[in-house]
């Protein structure tokens, strides 16, 4: 295998490499450790319900990428969670929009449980019976989610702002989505997507590279390849609902705001990292924005934001709590066009690159925050030392230059409010 | 990694743990103060007041610049009960000094500043100011009533109030609403002198090392104040066994009920003498291969999650699992049953020695997180030992099957509560 080294000029590196079965490999050593993280996943998530195999259209129920995170975990003779009870680790799996991940984390017998991942995410097993029995337990689980208002502003603000794209669907499908399942279509399904052409391993922590490597080597089932693509429905530019409002048990309106932005094709690490600065500067909480709200009592320390984006998804968000989400909404925009008009503060801009740089560093600090960093390059096809290297170099013309892609016309407010008594 | 106990004033610890592994240097100030109605929410608001501006930087804006300038440093604050205690706590982290090409030291930058929010708040004629005391009081209020929107979490503090009604314990973290409406300026005033002056408190330090001079500091702050009444941490009292078991139940618009079960215990206490049941709740419902997880959510297929958990200062276990109303009395009983198969000693070998493996394996972690190490020795504050991950691994592995038995024996159920949709029936 072809190896690559990274280095940063902060004392970190990590290696690439590729399988020849077209697996991806990460591996970042830290000896003062005394633990390590362990994520073999797939490029498989919820958006992926329509696909092509060597051109053969294919659909399948919603929620079947999850529903097979869950069945993966059992074998012929026991499951997955039985053997790591034997060695001590800590295991889990998650399914989320575009990716699906399987993971341990360990202090000791790092490589004993590094060889169970590999083979039980290498081996199904799915019955008529089993697939019964995990209905309850996803029905329940889709259940739990119904009643989170958290989970639900955020889902019903997808729902508003895409008409088509899969992304409008809850992770987990439906009850009714998931009784389709069977164990034939999870067949189908993994045997699509969990090729190792699709897939990557990304480890952090005390670990021995070559020793990795070698395991990896014999231990990777290699597979025929084959043409797979994903069919994604045409996304008209505007939103699908603008205001979006739902009743369930809390105190405070919870609200979702977000900006549908163009999603032609994934964002470069320069868009990525204009956008950190930009949010930042928007409605971080150094900005005059924030301490606006906070004073006029419209927000509290549940107040936040991110850039969300996907295959055929991008938007900005910004979610919290407030007794007047469309106050909050109005501010966000008024701030937003004054901007635009006025240009960034410089000083501002300044510091908080300064805070993002130092968070970047921090983040080096926590093997499981690597090792997630890793798997974002595997699925991005870019470098973990990214941010610390353009922190450095991005100007605020650059971040002024992305504040065009906001537009008004595009965004959707998702609003819970407290149930009548 | 361990550390030695530095006095720095009457009931005034000082802690300093040398780890090289991080890029931060970490710093908290914690202080410990008895849990009481009176007192609790003011207490609970310190933190957060103290940490939000101060005579240097009176405006949060202005304080946030500056820990943006500092390289992202990053303050937290908490208020949690311990025990019968409440723990107050304030802490900041900065990048270390070599990742800078600054001339000035970040570590002593970001050590003044949590110093200075400390102990010289942005008061007036004995009173803090009145804008940051209402900013404060809303942000606690709209936080005490937003946990009703998490379900889980207020289903737990529900029990717990059930369970500990009119002792310290079952009082909530933060206070109610109303006790936090009634907070002034003059009475968080009284509070903060209060704390710097009878609160026990520990301040640690994590990182490659001590800034200069930093206990003097500390120690000068602490100087000129009469220190007295200092907290005796170690008054926690036992969780009584219920006379009779208690039910509760509330409805709520909601599509899955939430049932959660306390139990009392009659093993509690630190770690000399608690380890056991530690055990016995992993093999019970800590984890995948427990007795609940394999029983009540995989065999039965009733819920999403039916999790153990357990206070052992205080000798509590809970039962927590979301399930739909006309499952719970199933629920119940199989969880009763699953305790009993614990009384019995009927857990198989393969449950108790992954149980064991896998507690060793989580507390050997523990050194490679800050806010780990930061939190573990926060609590260790009644044992003069002080304890490290390594020492309590030693004392896991020593822990035999009879000692989880006889941990388990003394668990006895104590209150359910049920929060059920609005169409359930009454029960």
């Amino acid at each position: 295998m072809l190896k690559q080294v990274f280095e940063s000029d902060f004392g970190e590196s990590y290696i690439k490499c590729e399988h020849e079965s077209g697996l991806k490999i990460y591996i970042l050593e830290k000896p003062l450790y005394n633990s390590a993280y362990a994520i073999f996943g797939t490029k498989y998530g919820s958006i992926d319900n329509c696909f092509s195999v060597n051109g053969e259209k294919v659909e399948v129920p919603e929620g079947i990428a999850h529903f097979l995170e869950h069945k993966l975990f059992e074998s012929e003779d026991g499951d997955a969670f039985t053997r790591y009870a034997e060695t001590g680790a800590y295991a889990n799996a998650f399914t989320s929009f575009d990716k699906t991940c399987y993971l341990f984390s360990c202090s000791s017998r790092f490589y004993d449980n590094l060889e169970i991942l590999l083979d039980f995410v290498q081996s199904p097993y799915f019955t008529a019976a089993t697939v019964e029995k995990e209905q309850g337990i996803i029905g329940q689980e889709i259940r739990m989610y119904d009643d989170s208002p958290g989970w639900r502003v955020m889902f019903n603000m997808l729902l508003g702002m895409y008409k088509n794209h899969p992304v409008r669907i809850d992770i987990a499908g439906t009850t009714d989505s998931i009784a389709e399942i069977t164990d034939e279509l999870l067949y189908k399904c993994y045997n699509t997507f969990y090729n190792p052409q699709n897939m990557f391993l990304c480890i952090a922590g005390n670990v021995n590279t070559e020793k990795i490597l070698k395991m990896v080597e014999n231990g990777i089932k290699p597979k025929e390849k084959f043409d797979l693509c994903r069919i994604m429905p045409t996304e008209p530019d505007e939103v699908s609902q603008p205001e979006i409002v739902q009743a369930l048990e809390v105190a405070t309106p919870m609200f979702c705001f977000g900006y549908k932005e163009n999603a032609d094709s994934m964002p470069t690490v320069k868009e990525r990292i204009c956008t950190a600065v930009l949010l930042e500067m928007i409605a971080g909480d150094a900005s005059p924005l924030y301490k606006s709200l906070t004073e006029q009592g419209l927000i509290n320390d549940e107040f936040s934001f991110e850039y969300f984006n996907g295959p055929g998804y991008s938007t900005v968000i910004f979610e919290g709590e407030s007794s007047n989400p469309k106050k909050v909404a109005d501010e966000i925009k008024a701030e937003i066009n004054r901007l635009k008009e006025e240009g960034l503060n410089k000083k501002l801009f300044t510091a908080i690159r300064s805070g993002l740089y130092g968070n970047a560093i921090r983040g080096f600090n926590n093997i499981e925050n690597i090792a997630m960093g890793l798997v974002d390059c595997a699925m991005n096809d870019t470098d973990l030392f990214d941010d610390v290297k353009y922190l450095k170099a991005i100007t605020v013309d650059d971040v002024y230059k992305r504040l065009a892609r906001l537009d008004d016309d595009k965004t959707v407010l998702s609003v819970i409010v407290p149930k009548e008594k | 990694m361990s550390g030695k106990i530095v006095s720095i004033a009457h009931g005034v610890e000082g802690l300093f743990i040398e780890n090289n592994r991080f890029n931060t240097t970490s710093i908290s100030y914690n202080f410990y103060l008895p849990l009481r109605e009176e007192t609790v929410a003011e207490n609970a608001l310190l933190p957060f007041i103290l940490t939000a501006s101060s005579k240097k930087y009176p405006d949060f804006s202005a304080l946030n610049l500056k820990l943006n300038k500092l390289y992202g440093a990053r303050l937290d604050a908490s208020a949690e009960k311990y025990g019968d205690c409440q723990l107050l706590s304030m802490r900041i982290s900065v990048i270390n000094d070599r990742f800078t090409f600054d001339s000035d030291s970040l570590v002593k930058a970001a050590s003044d500043m949590l110093l200075g929010l400390i102990f010289e708040p942005n008061t007036e004629n004995g009173a803090f100011m009145e804008n940051d005391v209402e900013r404060e009081k809303r942000k606690a209020i709209e936080h005490i009533k937003g946990e009703i929107a998490e379900k889980r979490v207020y289903a737990k503090n529900r029990l717990i109030s059930e369970m500990y009604k009119g002792e310290a314990y079952g009082i909530q973290k933060c206070g109610t609403v109303g006790q936090v409406e009634a907070i002034t300026g003059e009475s968080l005033y009284r509070a903060w002198v209060n704390m710097l002056s009878s609160a026990f408190v520990r301040v640690q330090v994590i990182g490659e090392s001590l800034p200069p001079k930093f206990f003097e500091a500390v120690a000068e702050k602490f100087e000129n104040l009469s220190r007295k009444d200092i907290t005796d941490c170690r008054s926690c009292k036992p969780t009584a066994p219920a006379k009779k078991v208690k039910t509760v139940f509330e409805k709520m618009d909601v599509k899955q009920g939430k049932l959660v079960m306390g139990f009392s215990s009659e093993m509690y206490g630190d770690d000399d003498v608690s380890l056991p049941l530690m055990v016995m709740c992993d093999i019970f419902g800590g984890a995948p291969y427990s007795r609940l997880f394999t029983n009540v959510r995989e065999k039965m297929s009733l819920c999403y999650y039916c999790a153990a958990s357990t206070v052992r200062y205080k000798g509590l276990l809970t039962v927590d699992s979301g399930v739909e109303w006309q499952n719970a009395d199933k629920a119940v009983n199989e969880i009763l049953n699953q305790l009993e198969i614990m009384q019995k000693g009927e857990f198989t070998d393969f449950e108790f020695e992954s149980s064991i493996k896998s507690i060793c394996d989580t507390l050997k972690g523990n050194y490679d997180s800050q806010n780990g190490i930061d939190l573990w020795y926060a609590l260790k504050i009644n044992n003069r030992q002080l304890y490290s991950p390594e020492d309590i691994i030693e004392k896991v592995k020593a822990i035999t099957r009879e000692d989880v038995i006889y941990a388990a024996r003394g668990v006895k159920l104590h209150t359910i509560y049920k929060l059920l949709p609005k169409e359930g029936p009454i029960c």
